[in-house]
């Protein structure tokens, strides 16, 4: 449940404990991940490995995390499941995100 | 505050109601139980009533009661008086919601504590009913408001016409009172009509908001600020925008904020109504699906492009094709897909596609009410947890 965070190859890999991420989640990632760049963290990966489900909302929670960063930092997702990577295809996110099959290949530092 | 005094002693009720009218309240009496109700019912201002317990007609055990029963629409407290030390008396006026006690003898100094606390729990209880009062006075406004924004979106939404030699129909529920689709279409000049369908990020007010916004821009086509077109120095005088540039210009101007998070997916069409020839954009939008009655198949647009809003400077596609006399789109909100069964099963692209196809060669609104019942029945009902749109239209040629 929630999310949680932990230090690796100078990045920060953030785990999403929740197998959905739509509006009931959207405001308290996004807010955890506000609260993670308020704290100088501004290398971000996050873990999507047990998120079975994203809809319009989490999308729009991510795309705030690079907003938030601007200039500053960058936002690197990781292990999509099939559902949320077909989201992903539908909205071409791979435009705008770097988009990892796994946290490992996200912290070796090779694009997909 | 008024103040009842139940007892059927004569000269002990005269002796109370003096003693509490020096007080400072104001003092009505009763002789038993029966009265006192009597009186309560036509003195709505008594809050507190002091009550002895033996009494003909109606004790004060059965009064107390009879007021619990909830036939006044106030709160009244109420002061039972027992003889000393009466425990299993204590228990008995609990048990039927009597507030506080009062020894026989009645000790002046005590009664008057006493009251003073009763006075400190009905006026609690009248701030919370008046507070409960304005809160619900409030909801109203909000729902009336929230009513009459609905029927604003209703108006915004066009109606089914046929705009040149394109017939456009559509089915449309939002899944709360307030929906973040939108669609609608429009003659942008004498041969071409432009049409779209967006879902904004999320639901509620601030989605339903920002797409009436997005529709106002879109349908004032004749303005010569718009957004689908633009003046220019040489006849005819207008160019039409396609439909990637629309996008462009609808991203550039609407940037979500790292606090909004409010952006959208839309399709965004042009039909040269003599030629049938289509171009069209996707921005994040599920699959334009193509019916083509005359060969019973359902041919899906791919779709492409990243959502409106999102990222500043992108660039979108336009794709171009060619429709024949009787061609149909069918444009729609990712609600009818992801729509899931009770067994939480989504309604999927695949039986969205079966559907059009049992239906495609019915009329347009046959055709949208037959896959709309598809998608009820496969729910189990009418209440959807997304926006549901789906916009179709027909090119009927020369």
């Amino acid at each position: 449940m929630g999310f949680s965070n932990r230090q690796e190859a100078d990045k920060t890999v953030v785990e999403i404990g929740e197998a959905r991420l739509d509006a009931s989640q959207a405001t308290p990632f996004r807010d955890y991940m506000f609260d993670l760049i308020n704290q100088g963290q501004t290398q971000l990966v996050v873990d999507l490995s047990q998120v079975n489900f994203m809809d319009s909302s989490g999308l729009g929670a991510i795309v705030s995390v690079l907003k938030q960063l601007g200039d500053k930092g960058a936002v690197e997702l990781a292990s999509p499941q099939k559902a949320v990577n077909d989201l992903f295809d539908l909205t071409c996110m791979d435009q705008i995100f770097t988009i990892h099959p796994s946290v490992d290949q996200a912290l070796s530092g090779k694009p997909h | 505050m008024d103040v009842l005094i139940v007892e059927d002693a004569r000269d002990q009720r005269r002796l109370l109601c003096k003693v509490v009218g020096k007080l400072g309240y104001r003092v009505h009496e009763a002789e038993d139980g029966l009265q006192a109700l009597q009186v309560l019912a036509a003195e709505p201002a008594i809050r507190v009533v002091i009550s002895d317990w033996m009494m003909p007609n109606l004790d004060g055990i059965g009064l107390c009661e009879a007021i619990r029963s909830g036939q006044f629409n106030r709160y009244i407290y109420f002061i039972l008086l027992t003889g000393k030390a009466d425990k299993e008396a204590m228990v008995e006026g609990l048990s039927v919601g009597a507030d506080d006690f009062l020894n026989k003898p009645v000790d002046y100094r005590e009664l008057e504590v006493r009251l003073k606390g009763g006075q400190r729990v009905t006026e609690l209880e009248q701030a919370l009913d008046q507070k409960n009062h304005q809160l619900s006075k409030a909801l109203d406004i909000v729902q009336q408001d929230l009513a009459s924004a609905a029927e604003t979106q209703e108006r915004l939404l066009a109606s089914p016409a046929t705009i040149q030699n394109i017939g456009f129909d559509w089915h449309f529920k939002p899944s709360k009172i307030l929906g973040g689709d939108m669609f609608g279409y429009h003659a942008v000049d004498d041969e071409h009509v432009m049409f779209y369908q967006l879902d904004v990020a999320g639901h509620g007010i601030p989605s339903a908001l920002f797409s009436f916004a997005i529709n106002n821009l879109l349908m004032d086509v004749d303005s010569p600020s718009s957004i689908v077109r633009e003046q220019t120095t040489k006849a005819p005088y207008i160019r039409v925008l396609p439909p990637d540039e629309v996008v462009s210009r609808l991203n550039h101007r609407f940037q979500t904020t790292a606090d909004n998070m409010l952006y959208f997916t839309m399709s965004y069409g042009l039909i040269h109504s003599p030629s049938g020839r289509v171009r069209l954009c996707h921005a994040g939008h599920p699959p334009t699906l193509w019916l083509r009655p005359g060969e019973g198949t359902v041919h899906r647009l791919e779709s492409g492009g990243v959502p409106v809003g999102m990222v500043p400077g992108m660039n979108w596609r336009t794709e171009e094709f060619q429709l024949r006399p009787g061609d149909r789109l069918f444009l729609y909100s990712d609600g009818l897909t992801e729509c899931e069964n009770p067994d939480g099963e989504m309604f999927s692209e695949q039986r969205l596609c079966a559907a059009l196809q049992d239906a495609g060669s019915q009329p347009m609104n046959t055709m949208i009410s037959q896959v709309w019942s598809d998608l009820c029945q496969w729910r189990g009902g009418e209440s959807f947890d997304d926006d549901m749109t789906g916009l179709v239209l027909e090119y009927q040629g020369e």
